[in-house]
C-alpha cells in the first residue's frame, strides 16, 4: 500500500507564486511607402510560415458608414463580390488559382474600412500578392454573380430572423440607435435595401473607396529572406490615384445617434430560453479613458468571475454565461450585456442586470476584483498576437483608428496603472442604466405580466408572423 | 528532442520531448519562445463514450465540477486564479476524451500546473450537493442555448442516434439526457471521478515559452506524488459493423425558414488510412468555394444557400462523415438531396482530377500551418496524438498523411462509405411555431414515420 493521500499530497498545501515575468513587446513592425503612396507595413514573425497580406482601404467613408441609407449593404456586398471575378479571370478561374496556392483570399467591409486579405504559405507569397492586387484593383463585378450574392444575402436575412441570437442583435441595434443612424442598420443591408443592389451600384461603391492615398498593405509572418517591398511594388506600384476628387466620405446620417431607452420583447412562442440584450450607445475607440473602460468592462462582465457572471451563472444558475462589452468603432458603437437565460428567469435576470449596472456606478471596485481585471488584461494581451493573421489584424486596427505606432506597447503599462477612482469615473460616464434599453427575444406569454410589473419601463411587444411553410 | 529532418520551411516542424512519470502520467514538452506564454493541456482518456446507459451526460457534467474547487481551491476560485494570473482557460467534453487547458504568461506556469494537479488529486474534497444542483442548472442552460433554442439545433443528436446503434456509446452525444442528469447523485459523481481521473489515464502537454527540463521538473514536482489508480475504469465500445445496414430517413418540422437536409454516414475511425482519404474527400466535396458541391449547388445550379461536409475524429471502432445542404426558398429537399447523392456517387465511381487533388492538398497544408501557429492548438494536438495513439510525432506527420492520399484511395474510401444502406438523411422543414407540447408531438410523429421508412 502507498502512504495516505494526505501525507503524500502535503506539497499541494502551498500555492506556487509567479516566477520572474519575462519581457514582452508587441511584434516589431516597420513602415515605408511604395512609389505611388501606398503605405507598406511589415511585421517579421520567425516560425510563422503561414503569411498574411492585408490590404486596408481606409480614409473617411471607406466603410459601411460611408454609404447612403438607401443603399445600405452596398459596401459589404461590394467587398464580397470582389472575389467573384476580375478583368483577367472569371470567378471560377480566380478561385481555382488561389486554391492552387493554398491561399484564402477574402474581402470584408467593416463600419470604417474595407480590407482584402490573403493567407498563404511563405513559399507562395509572390503569386498570392499578385492575386490580391488583382482582386483589389480590378474586380469586374459580373452581374450574374452579383445577383447570386444578393439572393444569398436575402436568404441569410431570413435565416437571421429565425436564429434567436441573430434576431436579438438586430433588434438591439434597432432599439438603441436613432432611426437615421448608420449603426442602427444591419451592416449587410436589410430586406428593403438589398434588392436594389446591382453590379453598377457595387462597382461605383468600389471605385469610391479605392484610392492608393488611403491604402495600407500589411504583410506579417516569417519574412526571412523575402524582399516584401519589391513584391509589393510589383503588385501594387502601378496603381494610380483616380483623377476624380474623393467623395466627402460621409454617409447621409450621424452613424451613432442614440434614441431613448425602451423595453422591447420580440415574441417567439415556445422559446426555452430568452435571449437578452441590455445596453445603450457606448463610446468611440478613441475615448481618452480607453484603458479605464477596458478594466471597467472586465470587472462588470468581461471575466468569468465578473460581477454579472458570478451572479447570474454561478450563484443563480439562470444562464450558461453572461458577458458585457463596449463595441468600439470610429463612432460610438453599442455597450451591451448579452446573455441567454432560462425563460422562467427572464425578469429576475433583467432586474439583476440593471441592479449591477447601477451598483458599479455607486461604489469603487474592490481592490481584489480590480487587481484580477488588470492582471487579466495585461496577461492575456500577448496571447492575442501569436499568428500572422492576429498580428496583421491588430496593426490594421491601429491604422483604421488613426492610433500611434506605440499604442499596443503602451497598452499593458496603461492598464496596470488604472485606479479604482478611474474605473468609477468611467462607469459614471459610460454606463447609464436609466437610459438603457432592454431587448428580449423569447416567449412573451411566459413573462409579460411580470416584466410589466417589474418597473423597468413600458413594454413594447413585437409579434411577428410565423415563418410560412413552403408552398 | 524529436526534430524531423530535412523538412522544408513551410512544413510543420513542432519540436517536443516526452517522458512518462512513475505514476503513469505521460508528459510532453514543446518549446516555442516566440512570445512569453505557455499552454498547459491535459487530456483525460474519458468522454461520453465511457458512459453507461442511464447515466449519459455525466462526463460533461463532471467537467463542470472540475471548476467548482478542490482541496486548496474554493468554489469559482479556479477561474479567478487563472484569469487573475493573466491566463485564459476552458475545457471540453467529446465522445472519446475530456480536455482541460489554460494558456498563461510563462512565469505563471507553476500556478497553472498546481491548479491542474490539485483537482486531479483532491477534487472530491470539494464536492457538495449545492455544487451539483447549481452546475446541473448551468448545463441545462448550455443545452437550451446550444441545441434547443437554435434552428436545426437537434441535428447533431439525431445524426449520431441514426448512424450508431442504440447499444453503441456514440449513439448519444456528450450533452446527454437531461433526465439522466436529473437522476445524478453525488455518489455517481464520486464514482465517475474514481473510475477515470488519475495520472495513468491522462496526458499532460506543456507548449510555448518553456525549456524541456524546466517543464519536466515542474510536472514531476506537482504531479509525481499523485497516486496511480491501479483499477481504472474500462469501456470498450462494442464491435460495430462498418456500415449501417439500412438507410435511415427522418423529417423534422422546426422553426426554420429554409429547408436543410442533413446527411450522416458510418466511416472508419480516425487514425486509419481510409479516414485520411475521407478527410481529403470532404475537402474536395465541400471544403472551399472551388469544391464540387459548392460549385454546383450554390454557384451554378443555385439551389443551395450553403453546403458542408466533414469527418469527426472519433477513435472508438468507427466514426461519422456528416454534411448538409441548405436549400434556397425556390428549391426543395428532393432536388438538393438528389444532387448531393449524385456528387457523392461521382466520388465513388470515378477518380478525382489531379488539379482537384492538388488544390485540396494546398488548402489542407495552409490550414495545418495556420492551426500550428498557436501554442494552444499545438498542445492540444500533441495531447490528442498521445492519448489516442501514443504517438505525439503525429503532430508533424498528420499533414504528410493527408498529402499522401491519392485519387485511387479517395475513390475506394468513397465507394465503401457512400452507399444507400449506410446513410442517414434528416430533413428539416419549416413549421409554424408551436407550443412545447406540440413540438414534442411533432418530433415523435416524425420519428415514427422514419422508423417505418427505415424498416421498409
Amino acid at each position: 500500500m502507498t502512504t495516505t493521500a494526505d501525507d503524500t499530497l502535503a506539497y499541494l498545501d502551498s500555492r506556487p507564486g509567479p516566477g520572474e515575468p519575462r519581457a514582452y513587446h508587441f511584434p516589431r513592425f516597420s513602415r515605408s511607402r511604395l512609389s505611388n503612396g501606398v503605405e507598406l507595413i511589415t511585421a517579421d514573425l520567425p516560425g510563422r510560415p503561414l503569411l498574411v497580406g492585408h490590404l486596408l482601404l481606409g480614409g473617411a467613408g471607406a466603410g459601411v458608414t460611408g454609404e447612403p441609407a438607401a443603399l445600405a449593404g452596398a459596401t459589404v456586398l461590394a467587398a464580397r463580390a470582389m472575389t467573384e471575378g476580375t478583368q483577367r479571370r472569371d470567378a471560377l478561374a480566380l478561385i481555382e488559382a488561389s486554391e492552387r496556392l493554398g491561399a484564402e483570399i477574402s474581402a470584408d467591409a467593416g463600419w470604417d474600412s474595407l480590407a482584402v486579405s490573403v493567407e498563404v504559405p511563405r513559399s507562395r507569397l509572390e503569386p498570392a500578392l499578385t492575386l490580391l492586387a488583382e482582386v483589389a484593383l480590378e474586380p469586374s463585378f459580373p452581374a450574374d454573380e452579383v445577383e447570386r450574392l444578393r439572393d444569398e444575402r436575402l436568404n441569410d436575412l431570413l435565416q437571421a430572423r429565425a436564429e434567436p441570437r441573430r434576431r436579438v442583435e438586430r433588434a438591439f441595434a434597432e432599439t438603441v440607435y436613432a432611426a437615421d443612424a448608420a449603426y442602427r442598420r444591419p451592416a449587410g443591408g436589410s430586406e428593403l435595401t438589398v434588392p436594389a443592389l446591382d453590379r453598377d451600384v457595387l462597382a461605383a461603391r468600389h471605385a469610391a473607396i479605392l484610392r492608393p492615398s488611403g491604402a495600407t498593405l500589411i504583410v506579417a509572418g516569417d519574412l526571412t529572406g523575402i524582399d516584401v517591398r519589391a513584391l509589393a511594388e510589383r503588385g501594387f506600384g502601378g496603381w494610380q490615384e483616380p483623377t476624380a476628387a474623393a467623395e466627402s466620405g460621409i454617409g447621409d446620417s450621424d452613424a451613432a445617434a442614440g434614441g431613448p431607452g425602451r423595453v422591447v420583447v420580440v415574441h417567439r412562442p415556445g422559446s426555452p430560453q430568452s435571449e437578452l440584450r441590455i445596453g445603450h450607445v457606448g463610446t468611440p475607440r478613441r475615448t481618452p479613458d480607453f484603458h479605464a473602460v477596458s478594466v471597467l468592462n472586465a470587472v462588470l462582465g468581461g471575466l468569468f468571475g465578473s460581477r454579472l457572471n458570478a451572479l447570474l451563472r454561478e450563484e443563480k444558475g439562470y444562464t450558461y454565461g453572461v458577458h458585457s462589452s463596449f463595441d468600439m468603432r470610429v463612432g460610438a458603437g453599442p455597450f451591451g450585456v448579452r446573455t441567454a437565460v432560462q425563460t422562467e428567469f427572464t425578469v429576475p435576470a433583467i432586474v439583476d442586470t440593471l441592479a449591477e449596472l447601477r451598483r458599479i456606478r455607486e461604489t469603487p471596485a474592490e481592490d481584489e476584483e480590480l487587481a484580477i481585471a488588470r492582471d487579466y488584461l495585461v496577461g492575456v494581451f500577448p496571447l492575442r498576437y501569436e499568428s500572422s493573421g492576429q498580428v496583421a489584424g491588430a496593426i490594421a486596427g491601429l491604422v483604421a483608428h488613426g492610433l500611434p505606432d506605440d499604442e499596443l506597447d503602451r497598452y499593458r503599462p496603461a492598464v496596470a496603472a488604472v485606479t479604482p477612482d478611474q474605473v468609477l469615473e468611467a462607469a459614471q460616464r459610460h454606463i447609464r442604466p436609466d437610459e438603457a434599453s432592454v431587448v428580449v427575444v423569447g416567449d412573451a406569454d411566459a413573462f409579460l405580466p411580470a416584466l410589466e410589473a417589474a418597473g423597468v419601463g413600458a413594454v413594447e411587444v413585437v409579434r411577428e408572423e410565423a415563418p410560412e411553410p413552403e408552398g | 528532442m524529436s526534430q524531423p529532418s530535412d523538412r522544408g520551411p513551410d512544413l510543420p516542424n513542432v519540436r517536443f520531448e516526452r517522458r512518462r512519470l512513475d505514476n503513469g502520467l505521460r508528459v510532453i514538452v514543446a518549446p516555442d519562445h516566440l512570445a512569453p506564454i505557455v499552454a498547459i493541456n491535459l487530456w483525460y482518456d474519458v468522454g461520453s463514450r465511457h458512459e453507461v446507459p442511464g447515466k449519459t451526460g455525466f462526463a460533461h457534467l463532471f467537467e463542470h465540477f472540475m471548476f467548482q474547487g478542490s482541496r486548496h481551491v474554493s468554489k469559482a476560485e479556479h477561474m479567478s486564479l487563472i484569469q487573475g494570473a493573466g491566463g485564459v482557460n476552458n475545457a471540453t467534453t467529446f465522445f472519446d476524451r475530456t480536455n482541460y487547458f489554460e494558456t498563461m504568461p510563462s512565469h505563471q506556469l507553476e500556478l497553472g500546473l498546481w491548479l491542474e494537479a490539485d483537482r486531479m488529486a483532491t477534487l472530491l474534497d470539494a464536492l457538495s450537493q449545492e455544487n451539483l444542483d447549481n452546475q446541473r442548472d448551468v448545463v441545462k442552460n448550455e443545452k437550451r442555448q446550444s441545441y434547443d433554442n437554435r434552428p436545426y439545433g437537434s441535428f447533431y443528436e439525431k445524426l449520431m442516434a441514426a448512424v450508431f446503434p442504440a447499444d453503441h456509446p456514440y449513439h448519444h452525444t456528450p450533452i446527454g439526457s437531461m433526465a439522466d442528469l436529473d437522476a445524478a447523485s453525488l455518489e455517481d459523481v464520486i464514482a465517475f471521478f474514481q473510475a477515470w481521473y488519475a495520472p495513468n489515464n491522462a496526458v499532460l502537454t506543456i507548449a510555448g515559452d518553456v525549456d524541456p527540463e524546466e517543464g519536466f521538473a515542474a510536472a514531476e514536482r506537482l504531479f509525481g506524488p499523485i497516486a496511480a489508480n491501479p483499477d481504472l475504469g474500462r469501456a470498450w465500445p462494442p464491435a460495430i459493423s462498418p456500415v449501417m445496414g439500412a438507410e435511415h430517413r427522418e423529417v423534422v418540422p422546426d422553426a426554420v425558414p429554409l429547408v436543410r437536409v442533413h446527411f450522416g454516414y458510418r466511416v472508419p475511425a480516425f487514425g486509419t488510412d481510409e479516414y485520411d482519404a475521407l478527410e481529403v474527400a470532404t475537402q474536395i466535396l465541400a471544403g472551399g468555394r472551388g469544391s464540387r458541391l459548392y460549385r454546383r449547388l450554390v454557384r451554378e445550379e443555385r439551389v443551395a444557400q450553403d453546403v458542408a461536409a466533414f469527418v469527426l475524429p472519433l477513435v472508438g471502432g468507427a466514426s461519422i462523415l456528416a454534411g448538409w445542404v441548405t436549400a434556397r426558398p425556390e428549391s426543395d429537399a428532393e432536388t438538393v438531396e438528389r444532387m448531393w447523392h449524385e456528387e457523392t456517387d461521382r466520388l465513388a465511381s470515378e477518380p478525382v482530377s489531379e488539379d482537384e487533388l492538388a488544390r485540396a492538398r494546398a488548402l489542407i497544408e495552409s490550414a495545418e500551418l495556420g492551426a500550428l501557429a498557436r501554442v494552444e492548438e499545438v498542445a492540444d494536438r500533441l495531447s490528442q496524438a498521445t492519448t489516442y495513439f501514443d504517438r505525439p510525432e503525429l503532430v508533424n506527420e498528420q499533414l504528410d498523411r493527408y498529402l499522401a492520399v491519392d485519387a485511387p484511395r479517395i475513390q475506394a474510401a468513397a465507394a465503401a462509405v457512400f452507399r444507400p444502406d449506410n446513410r442517414a438523411v434528416i430533413t428539416y422543414v419549416p413549421a409554424a411555431p408551436t407550443t412545447d407540447e406540440d413540438a414534442d408531438a411533432d418530433a415523435d410523429a416524425a420519428a415514427t414515420d422514419s422508423d417505418e421508412e427505415a424498416a421498409a
